[in-house]
């Protein structure tokens, strides 16, 4: 089958590889190039928090993000970076003052899920246990299950995989106008597909109703003062902040949530918050170096849930909102086999057949 | 069945006519899509709306604003996050630009952890956009003098705390809030801040307070959508006990010693 892609952001690239291994020809359309940083997936933390993300979410995330965890090292496997993965769970955490917070939090996902009993407290001692450096605080939680995605490595090295498949045409800096049932207009130019994906983000505003963006705002700090191996959050009564690690000492902080579609650099404002909190978190972030700083939009239906919307020929995902690593694989899974394998079940049941038969 | 009207059904807040008494803010919600729903069972008629911190950027699309107009509900817009009279007023007039409406909620911060008010910048705040046609809710503590000075410089609506912010301790001090009360029978009191359940409302609105504002209690529950429900009839329900006329408590000896069991005719002997 020869398969149009419009977007090959994260939710794109996750299609993309589920497709390759059903043995389909794909064609990607993205208006960044191959290596650029415009999509949301390149800004993202790739924290797989089935749990902590709960706080202020559905609990329908709760068994998406489940599957998504047990799908991922499959598809980093596929492109080589199984190290990309990591499940050690995570921490959670907030200032003495700030206990409350604690409660509330427990509270809520005991609330919504009945495994929230598996999340362990920890005294200072369990803390010093798995997080030396985070000693300093004497009340936290553990989330066993917790993990994530290196994505920026995942990013990069799709790009690098996907360019060099040979069931694989990519249109990079290439501006899609509609995707419409088993077509994408590119450019000016209509191409004709036997199934297309819209998987475009905020690119899809004018064929996807209700769709908004919620800007978010993120530091890339080199600190090698510090030693946090898992991802790490402070609760706050206003802000929430996290912190995950990267190799070589490097940690993704964010991420600041604002209603508006502005894609403008970093306010001070939020620089201050974030900053502040992470060095109140560890005083080793005061010698840190800011890499970089970020910001991107999140693509969000009003429900902030997962869109997928299918027709003759055509799919449509979106609104991954703040959860595109934690929902993205199990959200590809359950788009791919309510519409495109309903209507064109996966070749190696025929191979098998003809193998029975011969 | 008889239906029991309200003495007063409609009142008059800022020179509209409402039928809720109950404001409710937009921030916290899970989703926008859970937050039309609460506050369409809410009842309520005025939503606020924080634009500080959503307006980096003014040249972007707001869908969220987009949202907020859509519900066909009074908006009122607030200056939180604003530190000093000035930011206030700058954020004011940003508010009448976005939102069309000469309505602010005067919201100045004088502690950054707490976000206990600054009554000295909001009384500044508060007549320089009185001035240029402003009709300011000023959110404010339960100091009778600092509402006295707010009403100096002609503000007509008071929003003193029932406690900190997003704290959900309810009313700390009934007998400044009753105090205020006494003091301006003219002007629309509402209670803004502090409320953390359906009882708080009640008490509030028992006080002889015209009002209620609140956005944790509600947005933060874990039903966002039942507990607007639950605090419409809360606020309802304490109105309702205000205009029945509470009956007047009566001041019995509490006795030392048990008397369980005693006759009630042995009490007294």
């Amino acid at each position: 089958m020869h398969i149009g892609i419009a977007g090959a952001g994260l939710v794109g690239r996750v299609l993309t590889l589920n497709l390759l291994r059903l043995g389909h020809h794909i064609t990607l359309f993205d208006e960044d190039r191959a290596y650029g940083d415009k999509a949301a997936g390149m800004t993202a933390a790739g924290m797989l928090a089935v749990f902590a993300e709960l706080e202020s979410a559905e609990s329908s995330i709760f068994e998406q993000g489940n599957r998504s965890i047990t799908l991922w090292p499959e598809l980093l496997g596929q492109i080589g970076i199984p190290e990309a993965y990591q499940q050690k769970g995570s921490i959670i955490t907030a200032h003495p003052q700030d206990y409350g917070e604690l409660e509330h939090f427990i509270a809520t996902l005991q609330s919504k899920v009945k495994e929230a009993s598996q999340i362990q407290l920890l005294d200072k001692t369990g803390i010093m246990a798995l997080e030396p450096d985070l000693a300093q605080h004497s009340k936290a939680f553990f989330i066993p299950q917790e993990g994530y995605v290196d994505a920026q490595l995942f990013m990069k090295t799709s790009s690098t995989y996907l360019l060099s498949h040979p069931d694989v045409a990519w249109h990079q800096s290439s501006i899609v106008d509609t995707v419409q049932e088993g077509s994408i207009c590119h450019n000016g130019q209509t191409d004709t597909f036997d199934w297309v994906f819209d998987a475009r983000g905020l690119g899809a505003q004018t064929q996807v109703e209700n769709l908004r963006g919620v800007r978010g705002e993120v530091f890339w700090l080199d600190a090698p003062e510090v030693k946090i191996s898992r991802p790490t959050r402070m609760l706050h009564p206003r802000y929430k902040i996290y912190i995950v690690p990267r190799p070589h000492n490097r940690y993704i902080i964010g991420a600041t949530e604002i209603e508006s579609e502005d894609k403008s650099p970093m306010s001070v404002r939020s620089s201050l918050e974030l900053l502040s909190a992470v060095y109140s978190m560890h005083s080793g972030f005061a010698e840190a170096r800011i890499a970089k700083m970020v910001t991107n939009c999140r693509p969000a239906m009003r429900d902030n849930l997962p869109l997928i919307e299918q027709s003759e020929k055509l799919t449509r995902i979106n609104g991954l909102y703040r959860h595109g690593y934690l929902l993205a694989p199990a959200v590809v899974e359950e788009a791919l086999a309510k519409g495109f394998l309903e209507a064109h079940p996966p070749r190696w049941i025929d191979s098998t057949l003809e193998e029975v038969g011969a | 069945m008889q239906v029991l009207e309200t003495k007063n059904t409609t009142w008059q807040i800022g020179g509209k006519m409402l039928s809720s008494r109950l404001l409710i803010g937009s921030a916290l919600y899970p989703s926008p899509a859970t937050m039309e729903d609460a506050i369409k069972i809410s009842g309520a008629q005025i939503v606020t709306v924080s634009l500080r911190r959503q307006s980096a950027g003014q040249g972007a699309r707001n869908p969220f604003w987009d949202i907020i107009k859509s519900l066909s509900i009074e908006v009122l817009p607030n200056t939180a996050g604003s530190h000093s009279a000035k930011e206030a007023i700058t954020t004011a007039r940003m508010a009448r630009e976005v939102f069309g409406t000469n309505w602010i909620k005067l919201e100045v911060i004088g502690d950054q952890y707490n976000l206990q008010p600054d009554p000295f910048e909001t009384v500044k705040a508060a007549e320089v956009l009185i001035n240029e046609g402003f009709e300011v809710f000023p959110y404010t503590t339960d100091d009778l003098v600092v509402a006295k000075r707010l009403a100096d410089v002609g503000c007509k609506i008071l929003m003193p705390w029932g406690s900190m912010i997003g704290s959900g301790k309810g009313l700390m001090n009934p007998d400044n809030l009753t105090a205020i009360r006494k003091q301006f029978p003219e002007l629309k009191l509402i209670i803004d801040a502090g409320i953390g359940k359906p009882s708080h409302a009640t008490q509030a609105m028992e006080l002889g307070y015209d009002g209620v504002l609140l956005n944790s209690a509600i947005a933060l529950a874990q039903d966002p959508v039942r507990m607007a429900d639950a605090f419409k009839r809360a606020v309802e329900a304490g109105r309702l006990g205000y205009e029945a006329g509470v009956m007047q408590k009566r001041e019995f000896a509490s006795p030392s010693t048990p008397t369980v069991g005693t006759p009630f005719w042995h009490q007294f002997a």
